[in-house]
């Protein structure tokens, strides 16, 4: 029985990165350099968790700042630390949602620089080079899908700032799948749960006009959720074409793009950016260029991002000949059903696509679109990230890895990190179980030859 | 000082101890049929009225092993125990499973038994998390609807009106005879340890509830005389510790540490009691009302609600029952506790009241490591107040 996997790989690097990833972050810098000086340049300022719900702020004149993105932004760039030390110092534990441990111990620095900088806890260094550089919030807005930490959050940090500041929550429920109708994308229960996001999105934006004193552009929300549409189109059409073998692009390309669909301003820019995206990998396929240097293993990435390993892990499943392509965070999420969205009047649409965030689902139409991406990518394998302190992200994971294997055959293996704190990161056991994995492949392989 | 009838309380100690060996000697001997809610706000009630019998499902004692390979180990005792039970078949002698509280864990844990034990009907009626909002009430009241037909349908009986104001009016009461315990401890004319409290909630988790406020209502009648609790003992309240009990043994070595527990706000105490439905009215208003009021009267970090305070709520508590330091009891992994924890620790402690936190886990925690950072605990108030006297 071949085992070639278990030997050592070589340590050249055999992922060849989508060079317009390398657009995404100029794009990404560029707009968080922007967040930083927009309260100068006399934005009112908004801080928000969960959906995106940046179209409509752009469409209100707001600075606006998601706390997971920037949480995820300072994990990538390993500048966590002074953040999450703020954090802890403040009394949040360390197994707590690393993302709003992070975020929330920007809170703490942001909110001590404001009115009491003799108070600092950690460096002033630190304080400057971080969180010094997130605007203080004028208000908050809260509409998270699935998680209940989500909602928890935000309203934490309301209180971190003395609940002198307002808050605004959207409730999203959850699509648990109580009624015989609930699927993906129908039933009695999507119908109804979307209408009632949308009724709040009203109030939410009548919130927004009386804190900015400005009556709702509402013009300018449908030009930002045209932008958004098409982007989103592209997008997947990119994605599509990554079933072909070898892939011209992998999941860690995908990531490097989350950024811009998740977050960032909703303009022409965007939309270039994803048929850039499109037509690099077309350019690939015509010209036979793998994303992956000798592609024997094609996998399915199910978990939140582990940010502070995006490089190194995609070095080290290419070393394996892997090329992971799809994931649950990557393709399950981010406007990712485009025809639900009329950019005339765009609010339900938006709510659909809120609504069905990889998170907040049961586990029926989980098992089914992790069964759809399988067979659409041609899947062998599954990695599962056990993300210590994402709980939403592992919730269904040991019944979809039993899934996969039950109706595809496909195998998985488990490891374990976190979406912003290195020390959950356990790479010998990641490399161990990878092995094993291709191995057990490799003997499917044999005994259907 | 009075004291509980150990006869009594030891009958109710074995209802705890196997809650479900009572559920099927119910349904043995009344015929009727036994639907589960998941804590922390499901208004048993609407099971009452339906002639079912409602229970809490609660964590047991047994070592996680089926459940291992359900969830990831890093999800707190009590998701972890009702997966694990689950997958032993513990669950199957319900008729369905309700509940109405989002937490991220609890849904995980959820999903899977719906997962893995298809024939139990079970339906989850999402209560809103977020209290301020115009919608609020209306949504709660929504929800309600979709549960009693799910509960009707399980049950094969409607849910009346009548039905459900008499359902309203019996756990008033019961949750009137346990408070009735809290205000004899609170006033120190009982002696009830922390554990023996737990048992008289926890059993009502469990319990017919006529049957339970008759059990009550003697132990009452029957408190005997004992001596007075040592005046060197230092008055403590036990915080937190969401959706199942610490463990007994956890609760008594506080107590033996030098502490005496006057009150709380546990889950499986004074949070579950806390508020009473309106008896007037349409009774599933009232019922709506009622979660609302829940975080009023006892306020919790999994609602969202901007004009209401855990933390201040909790020093108003602590100078109610004269308490000289907080305990906090956290499940580990538990994410609203881990919230709000350090909003409770800047009050406690801009009021000068201490706080000592205790991690608890499903398989227990070394006891004799407690008691010492408890004995610190209690001999630092001491000198506090002894220092307090001599100024």
């Amino acid at each position: 029985m071949p085992v070639e996997v278990a030997e050592k790989p070589a340590t050249e690097n055999k992922f060849n990165r989508m060079s317009i990833t390398s657009v995404a972050g100029k794009m990404a810098a560029d707009y968080w350099e922007d967040i930083f000086t927009a309260r100068e340049r006399g934005k009112h300022i908004v801080w928000y968790n969960g959906s995106a719900l940046n179209p409509v702020f752009q469409a209100a004149g707001l600075g606006w700042c998601h706390g997971e993105a920037f949480s995820a932004r300072l994990a990538a760039q390993h500048l966590e630390v002074p953040a999450q030390q703020a954090g802890e110092e403040y009394g949040y534990l360390g197994e707590l949602c690393s993302y709003s441990r992070t975020h929330l111990g920007c809170a703490v620095l942001t909110k001590r620089n404001l009115y009491d900088q003799s108070q600092s806890v950690v460096g002033e260094d630190d304080a400057r080079e971080l969180a010094a550089k997130l605007p203080a919030p004028d208000f908050f807005v809260n509409a998270y899908a699935g998680c209940s930490t989500g909602q928890q959050w935000d309203a934490m940090t309301y209180r971190v700032f003395d609940k002198k500041l307002p808050l605004f929550n959207v409730s999203l429920p959850m699509l648990w799948g109580n009624k015989p109708d609930s699927g993906y994308l129908v039933g009695e229960e999507f119908e109804s749960a979307s209408a009632y996001v949308a009724e709040q999105m009203k109030d939410m934006i009548s919130f927004i006009e009386s804190q900015t004193g400005t009556p709702f552009d509402w013009d300018a929300l449908s030009e930002n959720m045209t932008y958004i549409k098409r982007a989103s189109e592209l997008r997947l059409e990119a994605m599509a074409l990554c079933a072909a073998a070898p892939t011209p692009a992998t999941y860690w390309d995908w990531v490097a793009s989350i950024a811009p669909i998740n977050f960032m301003p909703a303009n022409q820019a965007l939309v270039d950016y994803f048929a850039g995206m499109k037509a690099e990998i077309e350019q690939r396929i015509r010209d036979g260029v793998p994303a992956v240097q000798n592609e024997r293993y094609r996998f399915y990435f199910d978990g939140i991002m582990n940010w502070n390993k995006l490089g190194w892990l995609s070095r080290k499943f290419a070393e394996y000949d892997v090329a992971v392509i799809a994931g649950r965070y990557t393709h399950d999420a981010f406007w990712q059903e485009p025809d639900l969205i009329d950019p005339s009047d765009p609010l339900l649409g938006m709510a659909k696509n809120y609504l069905i965030c990889p998170i907040n689902s049961g586990l029926g139409v989980m098992k089914e679109l992790l069964l759809r991406r399988i067979d659409e990518y041609g899947i062998d394998g599954i990695a599962f990230h056990s993300t210590r302190t994402c709980r939403v992200m592992t919730n269904p994971q040991q019944i979809l890895a039993r899934t996969a294997e039950r109706e595809r055959g496909t195998k998985s293996f488990f490891f374990e990190g976190d979406v912003a704190d290195a020390s959950f990161y356990r790479d010998d056991l990641l490399e161990t179980r990878l092995i094993a994995t291709l191995e057990a492949i490799d003997a499917q392989r044999v005994r259907a030859a | 000082m009075d004291q509980l009838d150990s006869s009594v309380l030891a009958d109710l100690e074995s209802v705890v101890a196997d809650p479900l060996a009572y559920v099927a000697a119910w349904k043995e001997r009344t015929g009727r049929k036994a639907i589960a809610s998941f804590p922390m706000n499901f208004p048993a009630e609407l099971i009452h009225a339906a002639g079912a019998l409602p229970v809490i499902l609660q964590d047991d004692r047994s070592p996680i092993t089926e459940g291992r390979s359900l969830l990831a180990e890093f999800y707190c005792g009590y998701t972890q125990s009702v997966v694990d039970q689950a997958a032993r078949g513990r669950f199957d002698i319900f008729d369905g499973i309700v509940l109405s509280d989002h937490c991220v864990q609890l849904l995980g844990a959820v999903d899977v038994i719906r997962e893995i034990r298809p024939t139990i009907p079970m339906h989850f009626g999402q209560f809103v998390g977020s209290l301020d909002e115009r919608w609020a009430d209306r949504q709660v009241r929504g929800e309600i609807d979709g549960l009693v037909a799910e509960i009707e349908a399980v049950v094969g009986a409607p849910v009346s009106e009548q039905a459900l104001s008499d359902s309203i009016r019996l756990y008033n009461e019961n949750r009137r005879l346990l408070r009735e315990f809290y205000d004899l401890r609170r006033s120190g004319r009982a002696r009830i340890a922390p554990s023996q409290m737990q048992t008289l909630v926890s059993s009502s988790l469990v319990m017919d509830v006529e049957e339970h406020s008759a059990i009550l209502a003697g132990l009452l009648g029957r408190m005997t005389s004992t001596q007075d609790a040592p005046t060197d003992l230092v008055r403590i309240h036990l915080s937190g510790h969401f959706c199942h009990g610490p463990r007994p043994e956890l609760l008594d070595t506080i107590e033996e540490c030098g502490a005496l527990v006057v009150d709380d706000d546990l889950y499986v105490g004074y949070r579950y009691i806390s508020s009473d439905a309106q008896e007037t009215g349409d009774p599933f208003d009232a019922l709506a009302v009622w979660y609302r009021e829940r975080n009023t009267s006892a306020p919790c970090p999994t609602r969202v609600q901007q004009s209401v305070d855990w933390d201040e709520y909790l020093v108003r508590t602590v100078r109610n029952s004269e308490s000289l330091g907080v305990i906090v009891l956290m499940a580990k992994f538990c994410e609203p506790h881990m919230l709000y924890y350090p909003e409770l620790r800047r009050t406690l402690e801009d009021k000068g009241i201490p706080l000592l936190l205790v991690e608890t886990e499903h398989d227990g925690i070394p006891l004799e490591s407690l008691r010492t950072r408890v004995e610190t605990f209690v001999e630092r108030i001491r000198r506090r107040a002894a220092a307090a006297e001599l100024v």
